[in-house]
């Protein structure tokens, strides 16, 4: 099924002070889809964001929100977002409830109801009315996240959602962006460096690195790839063995451990041949892949630029 | 727009701002008024025990030993001709408030009003201003709370458009208190009335020299209400430099640094007026605007109520189409 894109970059460039800091980024994303956007600090998650949001302008490509461009259409394609940038600034000297009431002043859709609503939602009904100035920045963060829901936006851009939350909030978020996608619909755009986090609620992955995407994929396809382990008396001959027969590069995990990824031949195949050559094999297991070894195997060695 | 405006305004005052700008007007009017009311104490005392003339009732032979004190000062050698032109200035003065019976040691709620507006529209009243409109955008950029404002659908010259306007309401409530309070607190020390005693006005600056030929006499309300539009006009000027500084600037301390020294360097360089034509197109010496009526400006050439509105329009229009064209065009990068 074709659907309409919520979300569309195309070939996104920016250069800040001569530096380039986005060297090339297409991104398509679709209803009811949560995105993740992973990448070290300083690959350039956060500038990706505000071109998407309008605070900046890329200084090459296109940013559409729902058919409507950022650049050109900004009132309409604004409309159709909600959003927390870094951190969520409030203004300390209001009241959450003063603060959220600014927001909604300013579209005419939000009514109070959808106020009140919104603060249940994050689970903030007992502080609403404290001074900013009290809060923890747990409580911020659901502050803001509430403030990124007023408008019933189809596209949510959170970046960095999670921080400062405690492990119940986490959980509550979690259930939050899964109910907002898959029930109402709405496509989420969470932007991270935990790993975790984004391997816990998204969908597809795409991870971002000095300024330029490196891979994109549904997370299930991504962490497919299986990953052997060996408890083993003698690592070192194992290690010479796989790699002269069957060209794999395993490495040593810990004193006993052998570890490598499988290509072409089956485990049977490899363990019978491992005993013939007289090791003792006393455990062996197949664990999957997680999207730290994938991120950190992709973003290795890599300095901040 | 409305609920934009009154949003711009509701975090003013929740930002206690506004509150503090109206204590600072109380605390300094009090204070002002205590020291004319010594003042003008000591000095009807001192000419009493001078002269033996009591200064209420016989003011006229009062004035006229004044004169004769000033002519008399006039005539020393010592005197350099920027002290002589504007004592002369002072006797004119004088001399027209003899001839038409009006009595200038007389105080008054009305004539303190007045002053009082005069003697702070060119670096009180805009120090007044400046604590409001230097973090109106400075401010938001400085906590991170513009990003969250720019990325509503609204398009950013509304944004800013609503900031502005919210600032000259506010203008309009600083003047208006300003008045209210300095008519209401000097009403405790010199009574309340005063509204219908005549002021000269109409002072005219010909070659180098005062020129009162033109004078003629205005009812104190109307003089006050003269003097207080000219302040709001300066309000507003120096409104919208301070409001192209907040959006040029990232940080508030830095805005309100700025604009200050910017202020307060313009009374240093009111010494060269007559000698560096240059600066007669600085906003900041164009700011005495209440003096032109008054008649308490110093003499340059070129210089009038005219020329300082025009100069202080000119900054002004600039400045907010400066604060407007980088505002929609800039990356937010806080």
């Amino acid at each position: 099924m074709q659907q309409t894109p919520v979300l569309q970059l195309k070939n996104i460039k920016k250069t800040i002070k001569g530096k380039e800091i986005i060297k090339h980024i297409d991104l398509t994303l679709y209803p009811s889809q949560i995105f993740g956007f992973l990448g070290p600090n300083g690959a350039g998650k956060t500038t990706t964001i505000r071109m998407i949001v309008g605070l900046i302008r890329p200084t090459e490509g296109s940013v559409t929100i729902c058919g409507h461009s950022v650049s050109r259409d900004f009132v309409k394609a604004m409309s159709n977002v909600g959003c927390i940038i870094e951190s969520p600034d409030m203004y300390k000297y209001l009241t959450g409830m003063e603060n959220l009431l600014q927001y909604a002043a300013m579209n005419k859709t939000i009514g109070r109801q959808r106020v009140h609503d919104v603060v249940e939602m994050v689970g903030l009904q007992h502080r609403i009315n404290d001074k900013i100035s009290t809060y923890s920045l747990g409580m911020r963060q659901r502050l803001g996240i509430a403030q990124a829901l007023l408008s019933r936006p189809k596209l949510l851009i959170l970046d960095e959602p999670t921080n400062g939350l405690d492990p119940a909030g986490i959980t509550e978020f979690r259930n939050l962006i899964r109910r907002l996608a898959y029930e109402e619909g709405m496509t989420v755009f969470v932007s991270s460096h935990l790993l975790l986090e984004i391997e816990e609620i998204c969908d597809t992955v795409s991870i971002i690195k000095q300024g330029t995407v490196i891979k994109t994929g549904a997370v299930q396809e991504l962490l497919h790839e299986d990953k052997i382990e060996w408890q083993l008396n003698d690592p070192q001959k194992a290690i010479a063995l796989l790699d002269e027969h069957w060209n794999i590069k395993a490495v040593q995990l810990k004193k006993n451990t052998v570890s490598a990824r499988l290509g072409e031949p089956s485990l049977a195949e490899i363990n019978e041949l491992l005993i013939k050559e007289g090791l003792e094999l006393t455990y062996c297991s197949s664990k999957q892949n997680t999207l730290e070894d994938l991120f950190l195997g992709l973003t290795e060695g890599d300095q901040i630029v | 727009m409305y609920s934009l405006i009154e949003n711009e305004v509701t975090k003013m005052i929740a930002k206690k701002r506004l509150m503090f700008v109206l204590a600072i007007l109380v605390i300094l009017i009090s204070v002002f008024a205590y020291g004319q009311n010594r003042t003008l104490a000591r000095t009807k005392a001192q000419l009493t025990q001078r002269m033996g003339i009591t200064a209420t009732t016989d003011w006229h032979k009062l004035a006229e030993q004044q004169l004769i004190d000033m002519k008399g000062r006039l005539d020393s050698p010592y005197m350099d001709a920027k002290s002589q032109s504007s004592l002369t200035v002072k006797m004119q003065q004088l001399q027209y408030d003899l001839d038409n019976n009006i009595n200038p040691l007389d105080q008054s709620a009305a004539k303190f009003t007045a002053t009082f507006m005069e003697q702070s529209i060119f670096l009180f009243l805009p120090l007044l201003i400046v604590i409001l409109a230097a973090d109106m955008v400075s401010g938001e950029s400085s906590s991170g709370t513009i990003k969250l404002l720019l990325v509503r659908n609204i398009p950013r010259w509304k944004i800013l458009l609503s900031k502005y306007l919210a600032l000259i309401i506010l203008e309009v409530v600083v003047i208006f208190c300003a008045f209210l309070l300095s008519a209401l607190i000097s009403g405790f020390f010199f009574g309340f009335g005063g509204w219908m005693a005549p002021v000269a006005t109409g002072f005219r600056v010909l070659a180098g020299k005062l020129d009162a030929s033109g004078v003629f006499n205005v009812p104190e309300w109307q003089f006050s209400l003269m003097v207080y539009s000219l302040a709001f006009f300066v309000a507003v000027v120096v409104g919208s430099i301070s409001f192209m500084i907040s959006v040029l600037v990232k940080s508030t301390a830095a805005s309100i640094g700025i604009i200050l020294a910017t202020l307060i360097a313009g009374n240093f360089i009111s010494f060269f007026l007559s000698d560096w034509t240059l600066t007669h197109y600085l906003f900041m010496v164009n700011l005495r605007l209440t003096d032109y009526l008054s008649g308490a400006v110093q003499p340059v050439d070129g210089m009038n109520m005219l020329f300082s509105v025009t100069v202080l329009i000119v900054w002004a229009l600039v400045s907010t189409i400066v604060s407007f064209v980088y505002f929609t065009k800039k990356d937010i990068l806080v």
